[in-house]
């Protein structure tokens, strides 16, 4: 009797005080966060001058963005330069990022003040990464360039950030050497985070490093994969600041770099003094931002659904 | 007792709830720190003439609120206030700028809470249109009689309506043509081109000795609409006529005049410095400042960075096609002062527009902030001399003064002209649109509203 008095206590009894430690963050979340969001697509839904739109017009700024020239041209624009932005740094960031985690969690000298130097450049300010590579990629004083003539191959010199073929590549780069060090990071730690019996085992039945890395390292890591995976997508669909250090606001050159967040700033804030704010349509350009990333994570989600 | 702690919870929950949206609620009032303790300054002060009528204020020591956007101005603005006080000991004006970019929106929700200061600054057109139609603004028509005489038409017409009314007043514009680097003319024996002609040979001269000919670049691309072609374009699509045509809906910006604008202009790119695609305006500045390209398409608004790097500059007006043709010279005004229809300082706020409206004042204010200049008709003397030269061609014979092409009605909606603008003309000097393309694209953005 008095056993079932406990459990009955303990398990069927729910302990009301528990929500007192959840409300400081639920409090924070919900003005911070939830109220803001929703806040946001109310104000998609409703157009006019000024920092908060008054006159209800349903879904025409929908209609605006999805047909209308050329506001259509420019929506599309900016998907595909994210999704190209997306694709270049998985590549550059993760991929990379990958084989160096492997490189170094290799029991070689050395290897931790590598870890070390990795992570520096995820310490700096985007802000000045964006203006220090713009600087050396500038076509007049650039350093760049010099480099380039200097070891022969000044016939490839291009402006690198005026060039629509190559400005979103150059952007890709910058932002996968910014941040090459998150995926490192993460891989390291799961790598040694892999049994060393099991390696071990491997290692007795004759496995070479391509094979360790094939069926070893890269299923156990499946989970990490996952989550970089999500990071680097929200990351880039809501990137901003380093398409604004280093080609403006305006997309510049010719929508080569016009992404999501500088398609969002430049239709909600205005470019310049005389480019009309329209924050009704921004709120409707950030809605749809927020509900393709809610896809990209589910769809994500469901990839490394065993895993994650 | 659980269904105490329970409604405690909920209690203090609601408590919270309420408490974080009435903060919220209070955040949109006071806009800055500067404004909420000037607001108290100020009711202080009304408190203590509270009985006093009109006539006995005016003898009380009245503090103007002066807001604007141009938070580098402090010092100049500030020693130009103090002779204002000099004249009227009674009025002191205290300067209040707001950083650009927060500048709006704080001024929007400073008025609509009545806590605006006393005298605001305006942007041109639509900027300053939405504080007008707002109501926030008084006309100043009548209070200032001199200002539709004095002041140059066109910037008038950035801060009046349709049937006249006037209701900001212009501070200052700046004007544009071409920067150039006088130890590098007078090496190659240059002189100031006054026709097209003279202009690209001189390009060639420059170009054939291995000089930088241009400080020049398309990355950004406000630089091309506001310093190539609404600067070097006006002689040949028209100038102030053709602008006043497009925005009358007259002509189309599909007219043969805009393109040919387009093709003169296209005749100086092979002067452009190798990568110009990739050289932004910081760049371009910073080539003319180290003396690296002999001229710089530009605005008077870098006389100021120019005399401090100690080069020694040279201006010309924009070049004709033949001789003796019309200069269409553009000048046209940024930024305006308007009165706070709430103000209680009124007689005090109207005394102070009509002092700005002066001479004496265009003076100061130009010899304070080289580059930028009064846009009024009447004389006033400045005593640099190259900004000197700069605002007198606008009162030579055989030439006109214009604007902005785009920035007057066709930029209230997107797509805004300046915006479509911006975009062709950055594909244009990259030679990846030709000009009948570019003008075409123009108009097509320009018929979704404009011209419906």
């Amino acid at each position: 009797m008095n056993l079932s008095k406990i459990e009955k206590n303990s398990f069927k009894k729910f302990r009301w005080y528990i929500l007192w430690f959840l409300l400081p963050a639920l409090i924070i979340y919900t003005v911070f966060m939830i109220l803001p969001l929703f806040n946001s697509m109310r104000m998609s839904f409703y157009t006019g001058p000024g920092i908060v739109p008054k006159e209800f017009i349903g879904f025409g700024n929908y209609i605006k963005l999805f047909t209308q020239f050329p506001f259509n041209i420019r929506l599309s624009n900016a998907l595909l330069n994210n999704i190209k932005l997306f694709i270049m740094v998985m590549f550059f960031q993760n991929l990379i990022g990958f084989f160096f985690a492997i490189l170094i969690t290799r029991k070689i000298k050395g290897t931790k003040f590598f870890r070390t130097l990795f992570f520096i450049p995820t310490a700096l300010s985007v802000i000045v990464v964006g203006f220090i590579f713009s600087l050396i990629l500038n076509p007049v004083w650039g350093i760049f360039d010099r480099l380039l003539e200097f070891i022969g191959f000044g016939a490839y010199i291009t402006p690198w950030l005026g060039n629509p073929k190559t400005a979103l590549v150059a952007i890709a780069l910058v932002v996968a050497w910014h941040n090459i060090g998150i995926p490192v990071v993460f891989f390291t730690a799961a790598i040694d985070g892999i049994s060393e019996d099991v390696l071990e085992a491997a290692r007795i039945d004759g496995v070479s490093l391509s094979g360790e890395v094939r069926h070893i390292i890269f299923p156990l890591l499946k989970p990490t994969i996952g989550i970089v995976s999500i990071l680097t997508f929200v990351g880039n669909f809501s990137e901003f600041e380093i398409v604004y250090s280093m080609t403006g606001i305006s997309g510049s050159p010719e929508f080569a770099t016009d992404i999501f967040g500088s398609l969002f700033y430049r239709t909600t804030f205005g470019t310049t003094m005389n480019v009309v704010s329209d924050v009704g349509l921004g709120a409707a350009i950030a809605t749809i931002m927020f509900m393709i990333i809610l896809i990209g994570v589910l769809f994500f989600l469901r990839i490394f659904k065993r895993e994650v | 007792m659980k269904r105490k702690i329970t409604v405690t919870f909920v209690f203090c929950l609601a408590a919270i709830f309420v408490a974080v949206f009435s903060m919220l609620g209070c955040q949109s009032a006071p806009v800055s720190e500067t404004a909420e303790t000037a607001v108290s300054e100020t009711t202080a002060e009304e408190t203590i003439p509270a009985e006093a009528d009109e006539t006995t204020q005016a003898e009380e020591k009245v503090t103007l609120r002066y807001t604007s956007l141009r938070t580098e101005d402090v010092d100049a603005i500030n020693r130009i206030n103090a002779e204002f006080t000099k004249a009227y000991p009674n009025i002191e004006i205290k300067f209040e700028p707001i950083k650009n970019t927060e500048y709006d929106a704080a001024l929007k929700t400073s008025l609509e809470t009545k806590t605006g200061a006393d005298i605001v600054m305006l942007r041109s057109f639509d900027g300053g249109r939405q504080i007008y139609d707002s109501g926030y603004l008084l006309e100043l028509n009548d209070l200032i009689p001199n200002m539709s005489s004095d002041f140059t038409p066109n910037s008038l017409r950035a801060w009046s309506t349709d049937d006249g009314k006037i209701y900001g007043l212009p501070y200052f514009g700046s004007i544009d043509a071409v920067w150039y680097n006088k130890a590098i003319f007078a090496e190659y024996n240059l002189s100031e081109p006054e026709t097209w002609d003279e202009f690209l040979s001189i390009c060639q001269t420059l170009k054939d000795n291995g000089e930088t000919v241009f400080a020049h670049g398309t990355k950004d691309t406000w630089v091309l609409t506001e310093t190539l072609y609404c600067d070097l374009g006006p002689n040949f699509y028209g100038g102030e006529e053709s602008r006043l045509s497009l925005i009358n809906k007259e002509i189309k910006f599909t007219d043969q005049r805009f393109i040919d604008a387009f093709d003169k202009l296209a005749e100086l790119i092979p002067y452009f410095p190798k990568g110009y695609e990739g050289i932004d305006y910081v760049t371009m500045q910073q080539m003319f400042l180290n003396e690296q390209a002999a001229m710089w398409i530009g605005g008077s608004w870098e006389l100021g960075m120019i005399a401090e790097s100690g080069i020694d500059a040279g201006w010309f007006a924009p070049p004709v096609e033949n001789k003796g043709d019309t200069t269409h010279y553009a000048f046209y005004a940024d930024l305006a002062l308007g009165i706070n229809k709430d103000t209680q300082y009124k007689d005090a706020c109207v005394k102070y527009l009509q002092w700005v409206a002066t001479a004496e004042h265009a003076s100061l204010l130009a010899n304070e902030l080289p580059g930028m200049y009064p846009p009024l008709t009447v004389e006033y003397k400045i005593d640099n001399e190259l900004a000197q030269k700069i605002i007198d061609i606008t009162r030579m014979d055989n030439v006109k003064v214009t604007g902005q092409l785009m920035w007057e009605k066709l930029s209230s909606q997107e797509p805004s002209g300046n915006s479509l603008l911006d975009e062709v003309s950055q594909k244009f000097f990259n030679k990846k649109m030709t000009s009948n393309e570019a003008v075409e694209y123009v108009q097509k953005g320009l018929d979704t509203w404009y011209f419906k």
